[in-house]
């Protein structure tokens, strides 16, 4: 048995998959400093769950209907900075972990993971510092050298599409329900890894790589 | 083509046998309706003789009456004179003359031959074995006939068919006679012959030739039916082809789908029951069995194996993150497995493209990786992914040894069906296939219009975005 913390973790389950979620939450109920607060099924349910429940840590699974993990992760991280998400996915690529880590996860471990390691990896993330599972970790090594330049996250690229149809920060701020200063964050980071300092640019370049269409 | 084969044996089998019957028939006709023409004509012909040759006998006998009338019965001087006028009534050349012979037979006028004068002719036997003279006498003492026979021509010192008309001088007892030669109705009937034989060669000729113009045309509509035909069904064919590619690829997404969000799904829930299970144990300090811990290993090996099924059907990372990251674990993988360094360019945007061309843009880079393990013995390979003058343009590079069937430029007929295929698939999204090699190298160039989907990203948001709000 684990020394318990002050107070439990609380914890959020998404996963479109509710024996997974069940046979997680049977096997981390064995863990006294851990409390599952709420559970849902959808990226798009997320944000909501999010704000009822308030966790510590969500557990995210990337492959869900509508709206993957990674996007889901990208816009409870705009809200909630500081609630720290832990993916939780069947994909082994690297290319996943690298997503994640762009869309601001602060860990990633597979699914078939034990549930001693998945509970590490709640308690480490828990304390604001990165994890990986093995085998994810040794994979990330690897790869580590692979240049590759600067890539938009999902959330950025769809800011630059509304952007490039004209829309104001002001109303891509109501469409995707966040603040005009994340808009805002969101433009900043665009032009810098695009390496562009001007609205027409901008509007060009979505034009240019298909992103929109010219109308 | 048997089946067009067979309709234009059919048609020219019909056009021969029509060509045939016509021919026939028109043949038949024709030959009918020349003998009966040439019939008419000859029947006209000799009417025409027989009247002339009465007229001449009447002339002949006017122009002995005043001789004849006036004579006894013996007497000679009157039949000397009427001789010797009929001796002199010549007409048509040498060959219309008069011939007189007494009713036995024997000659008394012959202006041809005047030797055989007195001779008796009564036995004399013709070419058909008539006998001649008889004959004559008998129509001439029955009232005036007709008679043809065979007989010498003076002008032509030939046998030539005569028709001869006989009467009869009852007081001498003499039979009187002219005749015409009938070579000339002869000729006639020839050239009116050889004129309805032109006239059906011309007519055969004519069947002959429309005979064969139309198996030509029927031919050459054929031909020419045939290969629009055949371009239709190359095309339906590569139509075909390509919608069969397409049911595969959604068929293998689905089927991915199912085992990865499914199967998979239910077993990492059993999985971690067991471990639930296991933990429950442990808490009531029971050891763990050995067959669950069995069962937990055959567990994970069993998820491990439809893993690797289902992303073997379909990546996955193809639809969750898009064509650049799929293409870039697909490098990373092939990089570990061969050894061949793997360098990627992509864009800085994602999951532009629709489905479709995702995975045919897939299949191209997995394709390419496939041929550099097995023919290229490259060292290291490029995929560079980017958009170029409104192209997308993927390009697979190598630094092997190329490939040796392949000059500059060819399209790719000689690389298989893999590469053709991609080439055929490439196409279909109205893009651009090329393969370029040398000796230093293989490049790959695969280019979509960017029209064919520069839509899609924001089309896909949509649904999203407006929920959302």
């Amino acid at each position: 048995m684990k020394p318990l913390s002050p107070s439990p973790i609380k914890i959020m389950l998404v996963d479109d998959h509710p024996m997974v979620r069940d046979g997680l939450s049977a096997c981390l109920s064995f863990y006294d400093d851990i409390d599952i607060v709420g559970a849902c099924n959808d990226g798009t349910e997320v944000l909501n769950t999010t704000k009822q429940c308030l966790p510590d840590v969500i557990l995210m699974d990337i492959s869900m209907p509508n709206q993957n993990g990674l996007e889901a992760t990208e816009i409870i991280k705009e809200a909630f900075p500081d609630t720290k998400i832990l993916i939780f996915s069947m994909h082994e690529s690297a290319e996943f972990v690298k997503n994640a880590v762009h869309s601001g996860a602060s860990g990633y471990i597979l699914k078939d993971t034990d549930s001693e390691e998945v509970y590490q990896a709640i308690k480490t993330v828990a304390q604001g510092r990165p994890y990986f599972g093995s085998n994810i970790a040794q994979m990330l090594l690897t790869n580590s050298n692979t240049p590759s330049n600067e890539r938009l996250t999902a959330r950025e690229q769809m800011v630059l599409s509304q952007i490039a149809t004209g829309q104001s920060s002001k109303a891509i701020a109501q469409t995707l329900n966040i603040s005009v200063r994340t808009v805002e964050a969101h433009r900043r980071n665009i032009k810098s890894k695009l390496n562009i300092d001007n609205l027409a640019e901008l509007v060009r370049y979505a034009i240019e790589q298909g992103l929109v269409k010219a109308s | 083509m048997p089946f067009s084969f067979r309709i234009q044996l059919f048609a020219v089998i019909q056009v021969i046998l029509t060509a045939l019957f016509t021919y026939i028939f028109v043949t038949n006709e024709y030959r009918d309706l020349s003998e009966q023409n040439v019939a008419t004509l000859e029947s006209f012909l000799i009417e025409q003789k027989q009247q002339e040759l009465k007229n001449y006998t009447e002339i002949a006998k006017a122009s002995i009456q005043h001789i004849y009338a006036s004579a006894a019965q013996d007497d000679e001087n009157a039949q000397e004179l009427v001789a010797n006028i009929l001796s002199t009534l010549i007409y048509n050349g040498h060959d219309g003359y008069f011939f007189v012979y007494d009713e036995l037979g024997t000659n008394i006028v012959l202006p041809t031959e005047p030797y055989r004068v007195g001779q008796n002719y009564w036995d004399l036997l013709n070419d058909k074995g008539e006998p001649t003279i008889q004959i004559l006498i008998e129509n001439a003492k029955n009232g005036g006939d007709y008679y043809r026979y065979p007989w010498n021509q003076p002008s032509t010192e030939t046998v030539t068919e005569k028709l001869s008309y006989s009467d009869f001088l009852p007081k001498w007892g003499w039979m009187m006679g002219t005749g015409v030669y009938l070579d000339n109705v002869q000729q006639q009937l020839n050239s009116v012959q050889s004129a309805i034989d032109e006239h059906t060669d011309n007519t055969r000729f004519i069947i002959l030739f429309v005979a064969m113009s139309s198996i030509f045309v029927i031919f050459a509509i054929g031909t020419i039916l045939h290969f629009t035909q055949k371009k239709e069904t190359d095309k339906q064919i590569d139509q075909l082809g390509q919608k069969i590619i397409t049911l595969q690829e959604d068929e293998q997404r689905h089927i991915s789908r199912e085992l990865h969000d499914g199967i998979v799904q239910v077993l990492v829930s059993i999985k971690y029951s067991l471990e639930a299970t296991g933990k429950f144990l442990a808490r009531e300090n029971i050891n763990k069995p050995q067959p669950l811990t069995q069962a937990q290993t055959n567990l994970s090996n069993a998820i491990t194996e439809i893993r690797r099924i289902s992303h073997h059907l379909h990546p996955r990372i193809l639809d969750e993150l898009g064509l650049s990251d799929a293409m870039e674990a697909l490098g990373k993988e092939f990089s570990e497995r061969t050894n061949i360094a793997v360098t990627i360019t992509k864009p800085s945007l994602s999951k532009l493209l629709p489905d479709h061309i995702n995975i045919t843009l897939y299949r191209v880079v997995q394709e390419s990786l496939m041929n550099i393990e097995k023919h290229a013995q490259a060292t290291m390979t490029n995929i560079d992914l980017a958009i170029i003058d409104d192209w997308l343009t993927l390009t697979i590079q190598d630094n092997g040894i190329g490939m040796p069937e392949i000059n500059h430029d060819e399209p790719s007929l000689h690389t298989g069906i893999g590469t053709r295929n991609l080439a055929e698939r490439v196409k279909y999204h109205r893009g651009q296939f090329k393969i370029t090699s040398s000796r230093k190298g293989t490049s790959v160039i695969a280019k979509i219009p960017r029209s064919a989907f520069a839509h899609h990203y924001t089309q896909q948001q949509e649904p999203i975005v407006s929920e959302t709000v």
